[in-house]
């Protein structure tokens, strides 16, 4: 962010933040099977991740060679992911 | 007067510090991104890793991603006071920010004790050494962490004047929460 430009509403950003982590303990209780628990976790701990990206590290005003050096290593991660991917079927097939 | 370097700007105009910095969190990126794939990959393939991860304290854990994240807040506030060139806003905001980085410490080093205490050493199973790495070097990023926001706090009088390098301090502690945000369900909800 350069400085002069408008900050987002930091109070707003951070009382989601608080919302969204009683969210997803409250998901870590509920009752039944584990798939939509652990679902609801990840999906807040993204958005979570995306608040404080784009608002707090100023993400949403930064140009695209930030964004760039971003995402490249999270495709990184991807092929990382993709690679170790065929070791754990592998493994659960043998089982 | 001699531009300082970090906020000499590089065709495209961004300045030549935070286009450092971003590529530094790139590098961190990889070495926490690395780490947490090769834990859910492992989990996915073994067994007994929930039944582990119940003895951690999830109560500890939910208090710490709310100081943490709370401790963001305060820094972004930080920025935002050396940008408007109140040194007492600036002052306060980073005490808090360093405050919130020592409790997140401290309440870690409970639950190390009381794990410990319980036997659960990091050669207590692949669990326990995934556990102690994965919060031990994210711990090592909080200390750093708080040395850098420590050394803006003593300069902030330089820092009402170059207000870029609170943003530059604050990048870095919101990237050291944002690896938390994933750590916390990871281990202890999951």
């Amino acid at each position: 962010m350069t400085s002069g430009k408008t900050h987002p509403n930091y109070t707003a950003i951070w009382l989601w933040l608080m919302a969204l982590v009683g969210l997803s303990v409250a998901a870590s209780f509920l009752p039944g099977g584990r798939t939509f628990a652990v679902l609801v976790i990840f999906a807040t701990a993204f958005a979570k991740a995306i608040l404080v990206l784009a608002n707090f590290m100023h993400l949403r005003f930064e140009p695209v060679l930030i964004y760039a050096l971003v995402l490249i290593p999270l495709l990184f991660l991807a092929v990382l992911a993709a690679a170790l991917l065929p070791d754990f079927v592998w493994h659960s097939l043998a089982r | 007067m001699a531009v300082r370097l970090e906020v000499e700007e590089i065709p495209g105009g961004i300045p030549a510090g935070k286009v450092a910095m971003w590529w530094f969190l790139a590098s961190e990126i990889m070495m926490f991104g690395g780490l947490i794939t090769c834990y859910i990959v492992f989990r996915l393939g073994g067994s007994g890793w929930a039944e582990a991860s119940n003895h951690l304290s999830m109560t500890l854990a939910a208090t710490n991603t709310l100081v943490l994240l709370t401790s963001s807040y305060t820094i972004v506030q930080a920025f935002v006071a050396a940008e408007r060139g109140s040194a007492p806003a600036l002052r306060r905001h980073l005490g808090l920010t360093i405050l919130g980085g020592l409790i997140f410490l401290g309440i870690k080093a409970v639950e190390y004790t009381t794990e410990i205490r319980a036997g659960f050493t990091p050669d207590a199973g692949i669990f326990w050494s995934f556990y102690y790495t994965m919060t031990g070097l994210h711990a090592l990023h909080v200390m750093g962490g708080l040395v850098v926001n420590g050394v803006v706090l003593l300069t902030a009088g330089t820092a009402i004047k170059h207000p870029h390098r609170v943003e530059l301090a604050g990048l870095y502690w919101h990237f050291v929460d944002v690896v938390w945000i994933f750590l916390f369900p990871l281990l202890y909800l999951a």
